[in-house]
């Protein structure tokens, strides 16, 4: 009996010993992914509150761009101007999270003006607490980007709803210098990177104006936001929706060819955003297909989907992989007692 | 011509230079294009609506009442760099909110009821578009993809067309 009792004794301190042990090393390793966390926030920070030029070229599965970029924080605001050197010509001017895109088109430059909080190498958000809920982050080894010494950090999905990314960061500067994004079969999807770049010291704006063709005609572009509606006719079942996604926005809109506005909710998990588009399928068609039809698109980090539900045509797209557009459309509930959508012609 | 008209927008010129430079422009055609392709930079630039004045207060007063999923918080950052001043200037001045892209893309709504008008002529029903994309070789909807990157654009979107003209 007392046999018996001393190596329970033992046995639970040998328990206790481990638990403490596990204890221990769990609270270091997480330790050091809060660390990689705080480098990764001042990559953020240092995109946005630093002053830089220099070229990066940006990689698609499709195409290749360079890019030349300047940036100006003067303590005040942010200035930037990213000229595109392949292709058709193109530029993006920001101030702050307001942005303006001169787009080449045939013989004209469309005006397009934007909100975006993502250009490069600002891509990751300020607050990274939403992107923590949904990504874990692990230390890589360290490399040469742009002739400078970088630490690299893997951002990897905790599911299969979302890509991966891995970021290389500037040792001395914090700023990111080069970022990548992959899916689970480590198939890089889009990749962005300096060739070149160096601090700027001025504040002189002289630069901050799109360079002008005299031989074009510039064009605003058709605006296609109708309203943003108190009343919204699409909602979704929160227990179908893809975790760790949350809704940044919502309106009716135009899309072209459409005869009336479509209702667009957009979702985020902080990187990565899904559309949500809803309209009523018109009749006509309606009663032609009456087996439900379903599309499903794959191009490069893009994924599409359509299905038709209750009458209605329910679109999902973004930059995620298939399940994550699938599942998202699948969420969605149609109110069509108190629709707008329906009620209109 | 093209650099005085630049100048008079600017406000870089002599009074009586500006007033043969209007003399011109209400004769010359070319010169009256010029005049309003730099206006419309300017515009764009400047961010000036082309709205009445307060729709945007009216608008911002309705997503007021939205809720809102995305606040940055004020998040600790180690002081000791050298960068640390600018980054602190940075996060002051960080909006309280950063996701309702609705308040600027709405104030540029301009042109909504000529695109509707145009639209209604030439309009496609949707589930006949997707049904010819079952048999074409897949490309997504342009007119999806426009409108998703429109909203929220992905990193590579503001460097590429999602569709090409004639690149």
């Amino acid at each position: 009996m007392s046999l018996s009792l001393s190596s329970v004794k033992i046995s639970l301190s040998v328990i206790f010993v481990g638990l403490l042990f596990t204890h221990v090393s769990a609270q270091a390793e997480s330790e050091t992914e809060a660390e990689l966390w705080v480098v990764l926030q001042k990559a953020a920070v240092a995109a946005r509150a630093l002053s830089y030029e220099g070229v990066f070229v940006c990689q698609t599965t499709q195409k290749t761009r360079a890019v030349q970029i300047r940036h100006l924080f003067n303590g005040q605001s942010e200035f930037s101007r990213s000229v595109v050197l392949d292709g058709s010509p193109r530029e993006v001017l920001s101030q702050g999270g307001e942005l303006v895109i001169y787009n080449a088109r045939n013989k004209d430059i469309i005006i397009e003006k934007r909100r975006g909080q993502n250009m490069f190498p600002a891509v990751l958000p300020v607050n990274l607490d939403a992107v923590k809920e949904s990504y874990t982050l692990q230390a890589s080894i360290q490399e040469r980007v742009a002739d400078r010494q970088t630490q690299t950090l893997l951002l990897l999905a905790k599911d299969n709803l979302r890509y991966s990314h891995k970021f290389w960061v500037d040792k001395e500067f914090g700023l990111l210098l080069k970022s990548a994004m992959f899916n689970q079969q480590s198939e890089i999807l889009e990749s962005i990177a300096f060739n070149q770049l160096s601090l700027l010291n001025t504040v002189d704006l002289d630069w901050f104006k799109p360079k002008i063709d005299r031989q074009k005609n510039y064009v605003m572009e058709d605006e296609q936001v109708v309203s943003a509606e108190a009343k919204f006719p699409v909602s979704w079942d929160v227990k179908i929706l893809p975790p760790g996604y949350q809704k940044t926005d919502q309106m009716m809109r135009a899309v072209a060819g459409k005869p009336y506005p479509v209702a667009h909710v957009v979702f985020s998990d902080g990187l990565a955003s899904v559309s949500l588009f809803v309209e009523p399928v018109p009749k006509k068609a309606h009663v032609k297909n009456r087996q439900t039809k379903v599309t499903l698109i794959k191009n490069g980090n893009t994924s599409f989907y359509a299905s038709e539900k209750n009458g209605y045509l329910v679109t999902a797209v973004g930059e995620v992989p298939e399940a994550t557009v699938v599942q998202f459309a699948n969420a969605v509930v149609v109110n069509a007692a108190d629709t707008g959508v329906a009620k209109l012609p | 011509m093209s650099e005085q008209i630049s100048a008079l927008i600017d406000d870089e010129i002599a009074l009586e230079d500006a007033e043969n430079l209007l003399g011109m422009l209400s004769a010359n055609k070319q010169a009256q294009d010029a005049w309003a392709h730099y206006q419309l930079i300017g515009d764009a630039m400047r961010g000036d609506g082309l709205l009445r004045h307060d729709f945007k207060k009216n608008l911002m007063q309705k997503i007021e009442l939205e809720p809102t999923i995305l606040a940055p918080s004020a998040s600790k950052l180690d002081t000791t760099q050298t960068i640390a001043k600018g980054m602190k200037d940075f996060k002051e001045r960080l909006p309280v909110t950063w996701s309702i892209a609705a308040s600027f893309a709405a104030v540029m709504m301009v042109g909504w009821m000529a695109l509707q008008h145009q639209t209604q002529s030439d309009a496609l029903p949707a589930m006949m578009e997707l049904a010819e994309l079952e048999h074409s070789e897949q490309a997504i909807p342009a007119e999806y993809l426009i409108a998703h990157q429109a909203t929220a654009p992905s990193t590579s979107s503001y460097y590429m067309q999602s569709v090409n003209y004639s690149e």
